[in-house]
């Protein structure tokens, strides 16, 4: 309680109030046991899965990433003898053995060929079949038909209401301050912004040398920080009178440098699911569910710049004392011959809309009919789903 | 010219495109925007020019009552801060109701030109307590409905408003020899006589002297202000006798009357270096920092012509070519930036969402007031300490929530405390904002007004207050907006094809916005 007492005071300082008074009181905390919870990380920019979660066993995967696949050798740590996981993720290994981590490889949304960000992640949190079709939040819609009332209450932790939890049911914000600092993939969209213009490029350059408090944070500045702040609000509402938090971790977008760049986020996404394990403690923990998910994966092959570019079929991250985790899921298509979509990117064996259709129905008894007809129009799912087993 | 025309004219001489409103399409529909009959009333001083006369008379009663009460200096000191605080509030919901009146006027170039002319005869509500009033009051009432008419007018009634005399001590000068003078034993004040010519006529180094500049200053004395009022004065006890010459002409006599200074004003406005320097200075705002001397040349000829119309000095800038070649050559300066940022943000006709937000506030600010004495957390800036704190002041209380201590937090008054967040984040993205890029409405520097330069205005510290406004303006703003759709809004056919590349690669939907207003583009003009 002491801890918490002074994280709070930590983040009430830089949250936004719209919703101060919920963790003003603290006797409510935790006192709706057997209640379940569901948070969703919204990775943006494409988080490369097969960089996360690496399938070194197979044959071809360190020829298609000359300069980015690892090996048990080199680091990566082995998950199940084929599959190997990004060594800035090693404090999740514990969660892993516990079984309360699992990943889903080879999923996407049904966004196919354009591999724009805005488009992806406009079909990743609306839930549509086509861009632009659902104009609200699946995770709002899906606020509706939650049977239970006082599983309902949903928090936005982010600077403004993010398409996933946007609609006509209510929804509270809480801004931390810490999203307006600026993301680590933005720097090199700057420079590239500014690459055209001498006077602008200068200005820029100068301003990252001399790292400028509200400007390019330095790799290993404070910003890893600030996740877990967002990370512990949310835990914290989640504490009180909240069964549904949604964030995002940006940072993802690894055109350039990404055996560098990789790091941070990743870091983020692991400290993110570690605070919220100890926010919540053991008892809320096992009634959680964490679904960390992308817009896109990225292209098998490493591209020029040691990046990868804008692909298809990525991962999508399971976590949560109600997990049945330890495991890989979902169906893993290979990388050998005629295996890739369009012969670069990992082709998806799955619907990620499937498995936040599982959570919704297991965390919170949501009708089969409204998963497929309301919240994700179009998705197959039913109760022989393989994610209702995760 | 190798931008289109309403693209040009939106971007060099307004404040950019707001969606919804319909562009300037040729020079005409720029030159219509300084009509007085196309202008809507202006948005400051908040209250209107009447009460602002009358509000400003209360707080000269209220200082004179408190300079002669009997008050300890504890409960003086008091009473003077409850003072100070009003002021300061009126004056902040001034600079917000100006960053509004220039967001959502359809009139870019009139509103472009009055930022030019204020600044051109600048004055700092930093000065005095009063001033806080008095400032946005003179842009109001002495400079807006005169930029479009003749020089000599906007010369004359910029010099004799009271905001002017007391900025450059015009106030505190009097004739050595005159009866006043003698009797307070003070004397010149030669402030406003050298600005006069060295920055609001003739223009530096164009050949006065230092006599010039004191005989200015006596011709000077006698003009004045009226305390109580707060309004100028001509008082013939405190005018030195005699009679100055002023660049070989002599003005003045045994008797002294306004028509004195009236008539060096005149002389001053009709000198062809006044034009020279005039001509010059808005084609280096407007156009480019090195000027073509063909561009200056037409505006003098009309200017010599007109006899200092200012509507066809304009009507010159525009027609010649050079005013609509090399575009982006200029640098937006903050104040620009941000009312740029905030017309492109305040998408759909009427009242979009920047509007709204900054009206609700506003129409929130007296009843956040009120309770905001109790509420304000320790080490909160007071009205003092924001104004003569400058940035760091500003910061504090406007764009972070580290001054608010658990007082802010009230679990009884949840609407309390979201109108002050409403209002922080107003002030962040606007006086705020613009403090800490160097160009807080009506608190410049000094007499001469803002750095005009491109590279004063980009440079690395500057890039980075920028960035951190884009994201946290598209952050409140830029929720339902495309990228890709935003930029060819505010920009037009002036994306260029990295940017547009550069913007719609962004890895989300905030960060291409950011990127957008952050373009190269978006701080040029």
């Amino acid at each position: 309680m002491t801890d918490f007492t002074l994280s709070r005071r930590g983040f009430l300082a830089s949250a936004c109030c719209l919703a101060a008074a919920p963790i003003l009181t603290p006797v409510t905390f935790a006192s709706m046991p057997g209640d379940k919870r569901f948070v969703t990380i919204v990775l943006r920019g494409a988080m490369d899965g097969l960089a996360l979660v690496q399938p070194y066993g197979d044959v071809g995967f360190a020829a298609f990433r000359p300069t980015l696949a690892l090996t048990p050798e080199t680091g990566l740590i082995d998950l199940d003898g084929h599959f190997g996981l990004h060594p800035s993720a090693a404090d999740l290994m514990p969660l892993w053995r516990s079984r309360e981590l699992a990943f889903v490889h080879a999923v996407s949304t049904p966004y196919r060929d354009q591999r724009s960000h805005f488009d992806g992640q406009d079909m990743l949190e609306s839930g549509g079949e086509h861009v632009s079709e659902e104009k609200t939040g699946w995770l709002n819609r899906a606020l509706a038909v939650i049977p239970r009332s006082d599983a309902r209450k949903a928090i936005d932790v982010n600077t403004s209401t993010e398409l996933i939890l946007t609609g006509p049911n209510n929804v509270d914000v809480w801004a931390s301050d810490s999203n307006l600092g600026p993301a680590r993939d933005e720097t090199q969209f700057l420079q590239r912004l500014y690459a055209g213009d001498p006077a602008f490029a200068k200005a820029m350059e100068e301003a990252t040398r001399a790292n400028s408090a509200s400007m390019v944070a330095e790799p290993g500045g404070p910003r890893g920080q600030k996740v877990a702040d967002v990370a512990a609000l949310a835990g914290n509402m989640l504490k009180g009178d909240y069964r549904i938090a949604s964030f995002s971790i940006t940072g993802w977008d690894t055109h350039v440098g990404q055996i560098g760049q990789f790091k941070r986020p990743v870091q983020d996404l692991t400290e993110a699911i570690t605070t919220l394990k100890s926010t919540l403690g053991p008892d809320i923990w096992s009634k959680t569910v964490v679904l960390a998910m992308t817009e896109f994966g990225r292209t098998v092959r490493e591209n020029g710049s040691g990046g990868t570019d804008h692909g298809t079929g990525g991962c999508a991250v399971l976590a949560g004392g109600a997990i049945n985790g330890g495991r890989i899921l979902g169906r893993w298509p290979g990388l050998g011959d005629h295996q890739l979509l369009d012969e670069r990117d990992l082709a998806p064996t799955a619907d990620v809309r499937e498995i936040a259709a599982a959570m919704l129905y297991r965390q919170f008894d949501v009708t089969v009919d409204d998963l497929t007809a309301k919240i994700f129009p179009g998705v197959t799912f039913d109760k022989g789903s393989q994610f209702l087993r995760a | 010219m190798s931008l289109s025309f309403p693209t040009m004219a939106a971007i060099r001489f307004g404040y950019g495109f707001r969606p919804g409103e319909v562009a300037a399409q040729n020079k005409d529909d720029l030159l219509k925007q300084v009509n007085a009959d196309a202008r809507a009333p202006v948005a400051f001083p908040v209250g209107g020019i009447e009460q602002r006369h009358q509000v400003i008379a209360d707080l000269q009663a209220n200082l004179r009552d408190l300079r002669q009460s009997d008050d300890d200096d504890q409960t003086r000191r008091e009473r003077r801060k409850v003072l100070q605080k009003q002021a300061q509030r009126t004056f902040q919901q001034d600079t917000n109701a100006r960053l509004l009146q220039a967001v959502m006027s359809p009139n870019g170039f009139y509103e472009r030109l009055s930022t030019f002319w204020t600044n051109h005869f600048s004055t700092s509500a930093n000065k005095s307590l009063p001033m806080r009033l008095l400032v946005p009051l003179y842009e109001a009432e002495a400079i807006r409905p005169r930029i479009g008419g003749r020089f000599a007018d906007l010369l004359r009634s910029a010099t004799e408003h009271p905001a002017m005399l007391i900025y450059l001590d015009q106030a505190e000068s009097l004739g050595p020899d005159s009866k006043g003078g003698m009797r307070q034993k003070k004397g010149l004040n030669e402030n406003l006589g050298r600005e006069l010519l060295e920055l609001h006529t003739l223009g530096a180094g164009s050949g006065y002297t230092q006599a010039d500049v004191r005989a200015a200053a006596m011709v000077l004395t006698g003009l004045t202000i009226d305390r109580q009022e707060m309004d100028m004065a001509f008082r013939p006890n405190i005018a030195e006798p005699g009679r100055h010459e002023v660049l070989g002409v002599s003005y003045g006599g045994d008797r002294r009357r306004p028509g004195d200074y009236l008539a060096m004003l005149d002389d001053l406005a009709a000198n062809p270096k006044t034009a020279a320097h005039i001509c010059r200075k808005l084609a280096v705002h407007f156009v480019a920092d090195q000027p073509d001397d063909g561009l200056i040349a037409a505006m003098t000829g009309a200017w010599k012509k007109t006899d200092g119309d200012l509507r066809a000095v304009y009507g010159a800038m525009l027609d010649h070519p050079t005013a609509w070649a090399n575009e982006g050559a200029k640098a937006r300066q903050p104040f620009d930036f941000v009312v740029a940022g905030l017309r492109a943000l305040n998408a759909g006709s009427g009242d979009g969402t920047v509007v709204a937000f900054l009206k609700d506030n506003d129409q929130n600010d007296d009843a956040q007031a009120m309770g905001a004495q109790g509420a304000m957390a320790p080490g909160a800036p007071d009205m003092g300490g924001a104004m003569n704190g400058g940035a760091k002041a500003d910061m504090k209380g406007g764009d972070t929530a580290d001054g608010s201590g658990p007082s802010m937090i009230d679990p009884g008054d949840e609407n309390r405390v979201k109108r002050r967040k409403a209002m922080q984040t107003a002030r962040a993205l606007g006086q705020g904002a613009l403090r800490r890029m160097g160009q807080p409405i009506w608190l410049p520097p000094s007499p001469a007004g803002f750095e005009e330069s491109f590279s004063a205005w980009i440079t690395a510290s500057q890039l980075a207050e920028r960035l951190g406004w884009a994201r946290r303006a598209t952050a409140q703003f830029g929720q339902g907006l495309d990228p890709r759709e935003f930029l060819k809004a505010t920009l037009g056919d002036a994306a260029r094809d990295d940017t547009i590349r550069v913007v719609s690669q962004a890895p989300n939907k905030t960060t291409g916005l950011m990127l957008a207003l952050a373009s190269p583009e978006f701080n040029r003009r």
